[in-house]
């Protein structure tokens, strides 16, 4: 007790405990707040895994950039046996990630094709340095960025350049692979992407 | 040691920053003037906690609105969908909406026991002239913003309620038609209209409420607050210069007004968490279905908050110097809240508190507290002539209260006012007389213009608990009714989820066409088509269970009966004249009307033995499954809101009896 009659230690008491108590009231009352800039059901149903038929695609042909998975631009490519062995000729000399070490796709995408299988290549088209949609250029020929161009991706907007595997060129703004989304295949023919399916 | 040498420093880091800023912004001063060194009588009661609350309640309608207006689509297309994404797609979308919608109505709880409050001690009296009218502008605005913000969910109520008050405009002699279609932006209340009440709604009229309350706040603290007694404690200071009555705002009053939050914030959250309807005063049901320009609801009664004036409006049936009655009517409805505005200068008495007033306040304010009550109520119900009659009376004892106030409050003999503020004045048993007096204005007179005719319906007890219901009333929902209807706000991934049934199930066997699992269940039927085949479109189902009650829901299903005059060959006692065939007919059988009624709704129904390819017993558990399925779609997030309702209660009451405790060891010394 001090001279006025107040017991500070009680009040201390009362006062910390209300204030703890109270801080916590406060937290709870923020949760729905901040919960509800969560993707509402809406923005997940449309952001849910995409079926695509690949039985259409001709060798050495794209479809894409389709809006698909999550609404972002999303390459097939049906890569041609050529193509597939220019990657081979491809090394360290020209590719900044040539073994794709960094994690810009799962983990069964991760080999030199990055891709469940070797023809069917699936990336989601942005490039990523500033998040542009590179420019198909499947073709293996000469071309003005680049002389020895074995066909693959060129981004307008700040000249970063891909193989046919999606994996960036040396001397690009860009730094890192373009990503391969999850995906599996449902059937020979069908392709979910968005998912890594049961036997990931 | 190292600890309290840590807290030395946050604490002087913390004074130099205030320092700092003192010397740039006077917040010291202000904390002061507003706060620490704000002298309030200490004789405050519970009827000085509303103040406080209308602040809490404004910041709550501020922050939940501003995350609603995130979600929200403001046009005729969209509204009224996206409410429901709210309710159902958005994550506790339901609870933002649910704050804000029992925010508007707590809002005017609070006011109105806080306009009482200054009314009964005087409080709008000399030198507090000021507050009273910058309180009655926020009053004003708050009734603008509530009907306007009633308007943008864009349900049957909000369209028509809409039109009925914004047709009052039209009422103006003269430039009344123009100014109309001028308000509304088109020649029926449309998307336009609600674009500009939208706009109103959540810019334009918060800022002015904001600025408002910052005037009524300063006026305040500039006079000091009035108290119970009505007397002045500046008049009566101590050798230091500080009222004897008074004591600091801050800590006695902050931690005293904690007491008063605490206790709203629970009977808030119970409404939220277990009422938000609150029995249909809060959120009317008819508002459950979207706004259709063709149909008028059978009974358009504004929100409560507004009824009092509502009725006075309806009370108004004669034309006078051959002006339409509407608009004596409109005049007699702002004229009751203009007139508030004025009331410091119609009080002629010498005490400011009803505790020293003469018997002819004390009796003319209990009339005027049973009028006015009576006028609200009235204003849900319809309208007959003797409610219109008892409305009339009241509109008129409401308005002498206020004119012949100048006269009772010279003419009354007053009591004598004390020299110092004093606790309770009023006993147990006095309160009890005056508030069973007042229950007998009010109920008597209501009783004796006949109480609302309701159609008994034997209720139905749903349960959510039980799954296995709700799937089977999922199912037969999906074969005897999607092909016709749809559930088009609610989602096959969520139901699924809810009912605990298999994705692939329900793809396999519940999802038609090219419909994805996350889709809204839809339905493929052209509404031209429909509408031609039943004379009407098929409505959508998703609300159907909360625009009915269960008890509805499952009496229509059961009232079919064979009658040869209609297109289907069928009636129905409960909906009668409907469009719809009986869709279970295979299942239940023939029923007939046995006493050859002629209204529909008076047939007594018999069920023919042996037909039917269910029993009576199983029919009306088919019944009951789907019945209890629609009660579920309805509000998907029933179940899980009142479990957390009963966690944030619990929450509250810890709360509760920390801050009395706090409260009792601040307020010990005060006598």
């Amino acid at each position: 007790m001090s001279e006025d009659g107040t017991d500070s230690g009680r009040r201390r008491f009362l006062l910390g405990s209300t204030s703890v108590v109270g801080a916590a009231g406060v937290v709870g009352a923020i949760v729905p707040f901040v919960g509800s800039w969560n993707p509402s059901a809406k923005a997940r149903a449309a952001g849910a895994p995409v079926r695509v038929d690949i039985s259409r695609i001709e060798e050495g042909a794209i479809i894409g950039p389709i809006p698909a998975w999550r609404g972002r631009p999303i390459f097939v490519v049906r890569r041609t046996q050529e193509a597939l062995a220019a990657l081979d000729t491809l090394g360290e000399d020209v590719l900044q990630d040539p073994g794709s070490e960094q994690p810009e796709q799962p983990e069964y995408a991760q080999n030199e094709y990055r891709s469940r299988e070797p023809e069917i290549l699936v990336l989601i088209g942005l490039c990523p340095h500033l998040f542009c949609s590179p420019t198909p250029r499947l073709a293996i020929r000469p071309e003005p960025f680049e002389a020895n161009w074995k066909g693959g991706f060129y981004c307008p907007c700040h000249g970063s350049k891909f193989d046919m595997a999606g994996r960036v060129y040396n001397g690009s703004p860009a730094s890192r692979n373009m990503e391969v989304p999850p995906y599996y295949y449902e059937t020979d023919n069908v392709l979910v992407i968005g998912e890594d399916g049961v036997n990931a | 040691m190292s600890d309290t040498k840590k807290q030395g420093f946050v604490v002087s880091a913390l004074a130099g920053l205030r320092d700092w800023t003192n010397d740039r912004l006077p917040i010291v001063n202000a904390w002061e003037k507003h706060m620490s060194k704000y002298y309030a009588p200490k004789n405050f009661n519970f009827w000085y906690f509303f103040g406080v609350l209308s602040l809490i309640v404004l910041v709550i309608q501020l922050v939940s609105g501003i995350f609603l207006t995130m979600h929200y689509t403001n046009s005729a297309e969209a509204a009224f969908a996206s409410v429901e994404y709210i309710m159902r797609d958005v994550e506790f979308g339901w609870l933002l909406r649910y704050i804000h919608s029992t925010g508007a109505s707590a809002f005017f709880v609070v006011v109105y026991l806080h306009m009482f409050r200054g009314l009964m001690y005087g409080s709008y009296k000399k030198p507090r002239e000021l507050i009273w009218v910058f309180g009655m502008a926020i009053y004003l605005v708050l009734m603008m913003e509530g009907f306007m913000g009633y308007v943008l969910p864009w349900g049957q109520m909000s369209y028509w309620g809409a039109n009925v008050i914004v047709s009052l405009v039209g009422a103006i002699p003269v430039i009344g038609e123009d100014l109309l279609i001028w308000v509304r932006g088109d020649f029926l209340i449309s998307g336009a209209t609600l674009n500009r009440f939208f706009a109103l709604h959540v810019v334009a009229l918060p800022i002015i409420l904001i600025g408002l309350v910052v005037l009524h706040l300063l006026a305040l603290h500039e006079v000091g607050s009035n108290n119970p007694d009505g007397i002045d404690i500046k008049k009566n200071k101590g050798p230091d210069g500080i009222p004897v009555d008074g004591v600091p705002f801050h800590p006695f009053y902050t931690v005293h007004d904690l007491v008063g939050i605490t206790v709203f914030l629970f009977v808030f959250c119970f409404v939220i968490f277990f009422a938000p309807e609150m029995g249909g005063y809060f959120l009317e049901p008819p508002n459950f279905q979207e706004a259709n320009p063709l149909v008028t609801p059978a009974h358009v009664p504004p929100v409560w908050y507004f009824t009092p004036f509502y009725s006075m409006l309806r009370a108004v049936t004669v034309p006078l110097f051959g002006i339409d009655a509407k608009f004596w009517g409109m005049i007699v409805m702002f004229g009751a809240i203009a007139i508030l505005f004025v009331l410091p200068w119609l009080d002629r008495s010498k005490v400011r508190s009803i505790r020293y007033k003469g018997w002819y306040s004390r009796i003319a304010l209990l009339i005027f507290t049973a009028s006015f009550l009576i006028l609200g109520y009235l204003g849900t119900l319809g309208t007959s002539a003797p409610r219109i009659a008892l409305a009339q009376f009241c509109t008129l004892l409401y308005f002498l209260f206020f004119f012949l106030m100048p006269w009772y409050t010279k003419k009354e003999e007053t009591f004598a006012e004390p020299q110092r503020v004093t606790g309770r004045w009023i006993t147990n048993k006095q309160l009890a007389i005056t508030l069973a007096l007042l229950a007998a204005l009010v109920f008597l007179p209501l009783k004796a213009v006949g109480a609302e005719v309701t159609v008994e319906l034997e209720p139905v007890e749903m349960d959510l608990r039980d799954e296995a219901s709700l799937q089977r009333g999922f199912t037969s929902y999906m074969s005897y009714c999607h092909s016709c209807h749809s559930l088009q706000y609610a989602r096959y991934q969520r139901t699924a989820d809810d009912l605990g049934i298999p994705t692939d199930l329900v793809m396999e066997n519940l999802v038609f066409g090219d419909a994805s699992i996350g889709d809204l269940m839809q339905n493929n039927m052209d509404a031209d088509d429909s509408n031609n085949w039943f004379g009407k479109t098929p409505p959508d189902l998703t609300l159907a269970g909360r625009l009915h009650s269960p008890a509805w829901l499952s009496g229509y299903l059961n009232s079919f009966y064979t009658d040869t005059s209609r297109v289907w060959g069928v009636n129905n006692t409960v909906f009668p004249n409907v469009g719809m065939p009986n869709v279970l007919y295979e299942l239940q059988g023939d029923v007939v009307c046995t006493n050859n009624a002629e209204a529909p709704e008076d047939c007594e129904l018999s069920h023919v033995a042996g037909t039917g390819e269910l029993t009576p017993e199983e029919f009306d558990a088919f019944v009951y499954d789907m019945v209890n399925f629609l009660y579920y779609i309805g509000e998907p997030v029933r179940l899980k809101r009142q479990e957390i309702g009963v966690y944030v209660l619990g929450f509250l009451a810890i709360l509760f009896v920390l801050v009395t405790l706090l409260n009792r060891e601040y307020w010990r010394r005060i006598h």
